[in-house]
């Protein structure tokens, strides 16, 4: 991509979006380091040869997703509300979670995710347990199953600490000033942290495509931090990296096609897999912006006197 | 290297084979069987510039091959520039393209060295007015749709192209030539900003390409499969002419040693005739077009010796 006038930068030359460009000296483009690898590590005099562009594009590509799975840490995030449905449709470049959190009340609070099933498939059964079929041989299936539905209409109880649990509304009685009921939580073995959780829980359903909540959720907005793969949906002029990442990217390729290809030494092969493993972590490091002054705020707290 | 090109090397390289011939009475040559020797022995020499410059890069490879004075590599290349073309092709039907040919760039193809695509169309429309080596369209809005000098045009009546050398207005395109003869002609206007190389892919992994969702060609990285003469182009938006640019190696012009009077039996060479056509090849290359027509000589008048000399002095070429 050719470098752009300040004036295109900061205004995107008088078209709109005005911001088009804000930032972009950060990134590469994909067509530019697929360029740049034809032009510079492939050709007769270099290992790479004889190799048909479209590899060079899939193993870019590949290797573009790699990172922005953990290493680019760019985290998308989307804000919906959760309808009666207390279904959260995963986004459409959705890949992998990171956070699900309820926001409410002016903050953020994140959710924890349900050890247990918040829905489930049925199929009907006559008063035998048969299981009944339709004419082609499938087996027929509610609309919901029973959890599904107990869950839709908020009769659902649940091991966490919140609105459905099951102990919650239950009568108890008072003695001696203190207050007692039928299932005191947490008394013989103490509290069990893995469900003591005032909030909402969410269980992700990957193949339906879901975030399937528990009743508190209903009506409650929902904010999704998570990750994609950085295709863009496909779109190859808006896939980009960033800079940092770049001589990875080179390396990323030399290395996938190098290793996959016949007769080449495997000394070549090994000493491009060391190259591709140094710059990732040498980028990593310089993505992660560890220096004095972000430590300082950290470190300011060290010598205070814990009561 | 190739700066230097000999004048009249077809008459030299004819009068050194009958010389040879005649020197022990072998036999003689008519100026057709010469332009058939002459047209092979021209084909196989321009063959083996392509080998050789294969051979070249590997020596290079083997660290072999210097720089310098010592670089074998820019010699062979130069003549093999020499016949290297660029010309748009001609669409035959729609995402389809014909291959460089005589009808339509003038030259067969020897091979397809780069085919670069302007897949965005900035503009279509019909001219509405002709006024010479201009686009006029009065209902387009030329400035505002992101057009700049360098764009092409392409006049899809009449196939003929040409590029855009300044926005006038929002109704006017300056051309560097002259395409719209007539009114009501319909145009497209492509961008050249978004030049790109499409890679030819095999036919039998195509259908794979185009299926994945990582490799699918897309206007950033087009591809093209060949059959018979036909480029067939994806993204199949690429479908005008103006919008496919092919880099190409011709083949050497039909060597034709001409004449128009025959003065004792004798045909006088004239290279005034319009069907006159040279060798295309370097003048080092002389004396391998006399061995290789010599060669053709000596088995057309079976003279086994005259093959056996000519042979020998490839040999003694190939082996120094």
């Amino acid at each position: 991509m050719a470098y752009i006038s300040q004036y295109q930068y900061y205004e995107n030359g008088g078209v709109v979006p005005e911001d088009a460009n804000w930032g972009s000296y950060q990134f590469i483009s994909l067509t530019d380091i697929v360029n740049n690898f034809l032009l510079m590590y492939a050709g007769n005099h270099s290992l790479v040869n004889n190799e048909e562009r479209y590899k060079i594009l899939f193993h870019a590509k590949r290797a573009i997703q790699e990172l922005n799975y953990d290493a680019f840490k760019e985290i998308k995030v989307l804000e919906l509300t959760v309808p009666d449905t207390l279904r959260f449709i995963l986004p459409s470049d959705y890949v992998n979670w990171v956070r699900v959190s309820l926001y409410k009340d002016g903050w953020l609070r994140p959710l924890t995710e349900n050890i247990q099933t918040l829905s489930s498939k049925a199929y009907l059964q006559d008063n035998t347990g048969r299981i009944l079929f339709d004419q082609y041989g499938n087996a027929l299936s509610p609309q919901y199953s029973t959890i599904d539905l107990e869950r839709l209409a908020k009769t659902k109880k649940s091991i966490y600490l919140n609105q459905g649990n099951q102990y919650n509304g239950q009568l108890g009685w008072n003695y001696d000033g203190m207050w007692y009921f039928e299932a005191n939580i947490g008394a013989a073995y103490g509290l069990n942290t893995e469900t003591a959780n005032f909030n909402p829980t969410f269980n992700i359903d990957r193949k339906s495509g879901v975030i399937n909540f528990d009743s508190s959720m209903s009506g409650l907005s929902c904010i999704l931090e998570y990750v994609s793969d950085g295709m863009e949906q496909g779109d190859n002029s808006l896939i980009t990296v960033n800079k940092l990442f770049e001589a990875y990217i080179y390396a990323a390729v030399e290395y996938e096609i190098l290793s996959s290809k016949l007769g080449v030494q495997e000394y070549i092969v090994a000493r491009s897999r060391k190259k591709r493993k140094a710059l990732l972590s040498n980028a990593k490091i310089r993505i992660s912006n560890i220096h004095p002054g972000r430590l300082l705020m950290n470190m300011r707290g060290m010598d205070k006197q814990i009561k | 290297m190739y700066i230097c090109k000999k004048e009249l090397m077809i008459n030299s390289v004819r009068n050194a084979v009958l010389s040879v011939l005649n020197k022990n009475n072998y036999g003689y040559i008519s100026p057709s069987d010469f332009n058939l020797y002459a047209q092979n022995a021209q084909m196989e020499i321009y063959e083996e510039y392509f080998n050789s410059y294969n051979k070249v890069i590997n020596a290079e490879n083997a660290r072999l091959s210097g720089v310098d004075y010592a670089d074998m590599e820019q010699p062979t290349a130069e003549v093999l520039e020499y016949f290297l073309r660029t010309d748009y092709l001609t669409k035959i039907a729609a995402n389809k393209f014909s291959m460089p040919t005589p009808a339509t760039t003038g030259y067969y193809t020897y091979m397809l060295l780069d085919v670069k695509c302007r897949p965005v169309t900035l503009k279509t429309g019909t001219n509405t007015s002709v006024v010479s080596s201009q686009l006029v369209d009065s209902t387009a809005t030329f400035l505002s749709d992101d057009i700049s000098a360098g764009d092409v045009v392409t006049n899809i009546t009449t196939g003929l192209v040409s590029t855009v050398t300044s926005v006038v207005s929002n109704t006017v395109l300056a051309l560097d030539s002259n395409i719209f003869l007539a009114s009501a002609n319909s145009y497209g206007v492509f961008s050249s900003s978004t030049n790109v190389q499409a890679e030819k892919v095999i036919n039998n992994k195509l259908t794979l390409l185009v299926n994945s969702n990582l490799t699918q060609p897309t206007n950033e990285f087009p591809v093209y499969a060949l059959q018979g003469s036909e480029l067939t182009f994806y993204p199949t938006t690429i479908s005008n002419k103006g919008q496919v640019e092919s880099t190409y190696f011709r083949y050497p012009a039909v060597p034709k040693w001409t004449y128009i009077t025959l003065t004792n039996g004798e045909p006088v060479f004239d290279q005034s005739q319009n069907d006159y056509q040279d060798f295309e090849l370097p003048p080092e290359d002389e004396y391998k077009l006399i061995t290789r027509i010599l060669q053709y000589c000596g088995v057309s008048i079976r003279e086994t010796e005259v093959t056996q000399f000519s042979m020998a002095k490839e040999q003694q070429e190939q082996n120094p």
